[in-house]
């Protein structure tokens, strides 16, 4: 049985009481992808129908945990939301979801039909496997059935138009992030890592991984950078320097952005308030702002000029 | 850096042939049966070994795809009529025999 259905089964009596969602967004104008105009090509329905009017689908990854993945995929769409985007964003981290408590994001409703209505915080479109679970409930999920839950969030959540679908991975390069990088033509990685070199050496094999599978990488945040204390204006390098912009040369892309600590990212993390809406004059936040609009100007996102087929399907005769 | 063509046209030439043309506009063609005889999944090629579990002799000439589906950006899956789908072609791959 489908994740959704227990868990539509799970909610029944409660059902009732929800109010009718809005008009799915999905009756949207879909935009147009791949070429569909060449002669005798393939060029079938989405297979994954709820992303059709998805613009780009973009993975924030590290490979390590701990490094701020899910700060960062939040901010981010935030801050991409900020310059009139229309963004979503997936919490891929079945094992240990953070993105509902980082915004306080309410449950999902259950709509007629097969799709659910995603939940929304500030405007951004939000699904979470913590929000199908009471607080501290663990999933125990073996990796096939951790996959299948990132395959429902994608083709079962009314995703609608958007300009941009941000996938917050979990660490690590198993099922989860090959079930994503073969469902769906991501257009592109961020990577997300800390300065030391230990911290690298897990990020590199995530690097890895994308290279395999054919998904740019659209560049490098370093996060956790250093440190301004109080009462003077030296940067403190915590965790040592540099490591971000040696992966970045290492895998040919930019490095968007070192972001520095600020004890208010975690506060804001902690009481479900994003520092970019906390804090939005906040260096931090300015540098969220700067990872956004250089993200924007990366060729991969850039209309496709190569003339790729995104999906394809072709039935034989 | 690796190969990263994708592809831009893909269709059916005849009767068992597959036809390819790629982003850096080379044109590929792969005979079906053969691709079925290459399949690399775990049911064919021991994953551990690399041994070729699979006897290509055992797959007749009159197997056909039923179709052809994009896997992500890097690869294509075929369902063959005899039942088998679960190999993987890399585009990588495809393009060092095509």
């Amino acid at each position: 049985m489908s994740f959704f259905k227990r868990v539509q089964e799970a909610l029944g009596a409660k059902k009732a009481e929800l109010t009718p969602s809005e008009p799915a967004a999905r009756a949207a104008e879909p935009t147009p992808r791949a070429p569909q105009s060449s002669p005798g090509a393939a060029a079938g329905p989405q297979k994954t129908g709820a992303l059709e009017a998805v613009r780009h689908i973009i993975a924030v990854g590290s490979g390590k945990g701990g490094v701020g993945k899910s700060t960062v995929s939040l901010n981010l769409a935030l801050a991409l939301q900020q310059m009139g985007k229309k963004v979503g964003l997936v919490d891929a981290d079945v094992h240990g979801p953070s993105q509902q408590h980082m915004t306080n994001a309410e449950r999902p409703r259950f709509q007629e039909g097969d799709l659910l209505e995603p939940s929304t915080y500030q405007g951004l479109k939000l699904i979470s496997v913590a929000m199908f679970s009471s607080t501290g409930q663990a999933q125990l999920m073996r990796g096939p059935m951790a996959a299948q839950v990132l395959r429902q969030f994608l083709t079962q959540v009314a995703w609608g138009e958007l300009d941009y679908l941000i996938i917050d991975l979990p660490p690590g390069t198993g099922d989860i992030q090959l079930t994503l990088a073969q469902m769906v033509p991501l257009s592109g990685a961020v990577l997300v890592t800390t300065p030391q070199e230990i911290s690298l050496i897990d990020v590199r094999k995530a690097m890895n991984m994308f290279q395999t599978l054919n998904v740019p990488i659209l560049g490098v945040v370093e996060n956790m950078s250093y440190f301004i204390c109080d009462s003077c204006d030296k940067q403190h390098h915590i965790f040592k320097a540099g490591g971000g912009a040696r992966l970045a040369q290492e895998c040919g892309a930019q490095l968007l952005a070192e972001i520095p600590i600020d004890p208010r990212v975690a506060e804001g993390g902690d009481a479900g308030r994003p520092v970019l809406m906390g804090h939005p004059s906040s260096q931090v936040a300015q540098t969220y702002l700067q990872i956004a609009d250089r993200l924007l100007a990366q060729a991969a996102l850039q209309q496709r000029t190569d003339g790729a087929l995104g999906y394809f399907l072709l039935e034989w005769k | 850096m690796a190969d990263q063509s994708r592809v831009k046209r893909i269709w059916q030439q005849d009767e068992r042939t597959l036809a390819i043309v790629w982003t850096d506009g080379r044109k590929s063609l792969f005979d079906v049966v053969e691709l079925r005889r290459q399949c690399r999944c775990a049911h064919c090629v021991d994953e551990v070994t690399k041994e070729m579990k699979l006897n290509p002799d055992s797959i007749p000439e009159s197997i056909r795809p039923i179709r052809v589906e994009s896997v992500g950006r890097y690869a294509l899956t075929i369902s063959f009529t005899d039942g088998h789908r679960t190999g993987i072609y890399p585009f990588e791959r495809l393009r060092q025999f095509g």
